[in-house]
């Protein structure tokens, strides 16, 4: 549903936003773009979106290459952005009535969309009396209007109050057991990718570093992780540590605090740290998550971004 | 399976006709524009005035006849269409500050179709303000007098104005970065040419530069199309370009503004493509 291939952009000034990704996205399926604030992220969503022109590589929607056939492109796709884009001092049923008109399709279906959204009662109030949750069900509402067999949703949780959050991740839950509409979403939440996704794609200063299922991403970090929190650096601990060959390439540090896969061989890897001199604050084992895995391939770069 | 998953079938959908989304993006946008009485009075209270109050004080403080009432009605249309213009403008820029731009840009439309529809809205609102103005001037006792086609070359000309203008403010707003930035620059653009056009007085009036200046002033060539067709009064064009073949003159200046309103149009459409592509 989803074809990108070795899609580049690079910007005025030469500012390589996306470096030559590739990924394909089967029809059906939610998949996630993970990655730190200039990743590349939203940059990608615009060329899927035409409104950021590639620099170079291709991406097709249902089969529409998005550089020659932009219309037809568009016209199987919708787009919930990051930030609110709808006229606020209209009413909630102009705005969908709008989506519908120029994506060609029918507005009858309008209240039940709404319904299922939880915002039929709003329909025929200004947008600029909604809260922003409110606000964030009607845009997708709109989205859903048309139709889509592609969605994309750049951030659709961000700046969002927790309880609203987890409302709109259940609506979103709900699209994906559809089955007949292929998401396509960016977060900085990892709960979010893991709980939603199929498949998640960890993108770095424009590459994708990393492309599984959140099973897949974890596996690779092994069974159990030990976290090591330090007095002081934890890049000077990691060094002792990789000094005794008791930490690989695949050890990160966040701060203080030092994370590193451990390896199936037998050993007690926290008796063995406690016997060096390491000025240890906390010592605990635990199993991999998503995060894990995120900040290994990004260099923390998530906790400086949030 | 969530309630979502049970109630929303299959994709259904048909093409949608370029004629239909124009029509529903003029709908936005006046929508959008006339949700508030002030925006539709506000750009015809200085015409009205300049009209009503500035054209009878100045014909009763310089002795003039009737009929110079009636030549500043028919200037004041010319502060009109750009002020109107250039205020519908800034619609474009909170459009995409604040508003719906970025969802537009999503549909599977031609993006030109966005410049069009809000140029619809520009006419429609132009139009109903210039017969506000005509009518007030009416009730004034401020004589026109249009003969046979007269009507058409006012028509002509002042849609083509509308046009021209509309594309100027719209290729304006589609450069600036922010609204401040916009309205500053507005008196240079819409209002300062008024004062050259023939507003007031005959271009000839001025020094020989300011003359040839007027010349190439769309704003000039409106008006002298104006008064001709609705005063009957051809001065304007032969001043323009001293020829005494009066219909030909009409022609040539109906030209030139449709020349520009073609340019300032296509020029509106690639700049708002452009600048909405990253």
């Amino acid at each position: 549903m989803i074809e990108v291939e070795s899609l580049t952009k690079v910007y005025p000034g030469g500012v390589q936003a996306v470096r030559e990704i590739d990924f394909t996205v089967e029809p059906g399926e939610v998949f996630a773009l993970l990655g730190p604030n200039g990743a590349g992220k939203s940059t990608t969503i615009g060329m899927l979106t035409t409104t950021v022109e590639p620099t170079s590589g291709r991406a097709r929607l249902a089969g529409y290459d998005v550089a020659t056939e932009p219309l037809a492109a568009r016209g199987v796709s919708s787009v919930v952005f990051q930030e609110s884009v709808v006229d606020r001092s209209l009413t909630g049923r102009r705005n969908l009535e709008l989506h519908a008109r120029l994506w060609g399709t029918r507005s009858a279906r309008i209240d039940e969309h709404a319904g299922v959204l939880g915002i039929a009662d709003l329909l025929d109030r200004p947008v600029e009396t909604y809260s922003g949750g409110q606000r964030r069900r009607l845009e997708i509402a709109r989205a859903l209007v048309s139709e889509p067999r592609v969605l994309f949703l750049d951030e659709p949780t961000v700046g969002l109050d927790p309880l609203i959050r987890y409302e709109l991740l259940d609506v979103l839950a709900g699209l994906r057991d559809r089955g007949d509409l292929t998401l396509l979403l960016t977060t900085h939440y990892l709960d979010e990718a893991e709980r939603l996704c199929d498949r998640v794609a960890i993108m770095h200063l424009g590459e994708i570093v990393a492309l599984d299922t959140p099973a897949g991403l974890r596996a690779e970090l092994g069974d159990e992780l030990v976290e090591l929190r330090v007095d002081g650096s934890g890049d000077d601990a990691l060094a002792t540590l990789q000094e005794r060959g008791m930490a690989g390439t695949d050890a990160f540090v966040v701060g203080s605090t030092l994370t590193l896969p451990v390896s199936a061989n037998g050993v007690d890897a926290p008796a063995e740290i406690r016997k060096l001199d390491l000025p240890v604050a906390s010592l605990t084992t635990r199993r991999p998550t998503l995060d894990d895995v995120y900040l290994r391939l990004t260099g923390g770069r998530l906790a400086e971004a949030a | 399976m969530t309630a979502v998953a049970e109630v929303l079938p299959l994709p259904r959908r048909r093409t949608p006709r370029s004629f239909d989304s124009l029509i529903a993006l003029a709908g936005r946008r006046f929508a959008l524009t006339a949700r508030t009485p002030r925006e539709l009075i506000v750009p015809l209270l200085t015409p009205v005035l300049f009209a009503l109050v500035i054209a009878p004080a100045l014909k009763t403080a310089l002795h003039t006849s009737a009929s110079y009432e009636s030549y500043v009605a028919i200037g004041t249309v010319g502060l009109l269409v750009p002020l109107n213009t250039f205020f519908l403008g800034l619609g474009v820029i909170v459009d995409r500050d604040s508003g719906a731009q970025r969802e537009l840009l999503a549909a599977p439309i031609p993006r030109a179709l966005l410049v069009f529809g809000n140029l619809v809205v520009a006419l429609a609102i132009t139009g109903l303000q210039v017969g506000a103005l005509f009518g007030f001037a009416v009730a004034r006792r401020i004589h026109f007098h249009p003969a046979g086609a007269g009507v058409l070359w006012f028509l002509a000309a002042a849609v083509l104005l509308t046009v021209a203008m509309y594309g100027a403010a719209e290729t304006l707003a589609s450069r600036v970065p922010r609204q401040e930035e916009y309205i500053s620059r507005v008196p240079a653009i819409a209002i300062a040419p008024w004062f050259l056009a023939g507003s007031l007085f005959p271009i000839t009036a001025m020094p020989e530069g300011l003359t040839w200046v007027a010349r190439f002033l769309p704003l000039t060539h409106a008006l002298a199309l104006m008064r001709y067709g609705l005063l009957d009064d051809s001065s304007g064009l032969h001043n323009i370009w001293e020829m005494d073949n009066v219909t030909a003159s009409a022609a040539l200046s109906l030209g030139v503004v449709a020349l520009f309103a073609v340019v300032f149009t296509r020029v509106a459409v690639r700049v708002f493509t452009r600048s909405a592509m990253s």
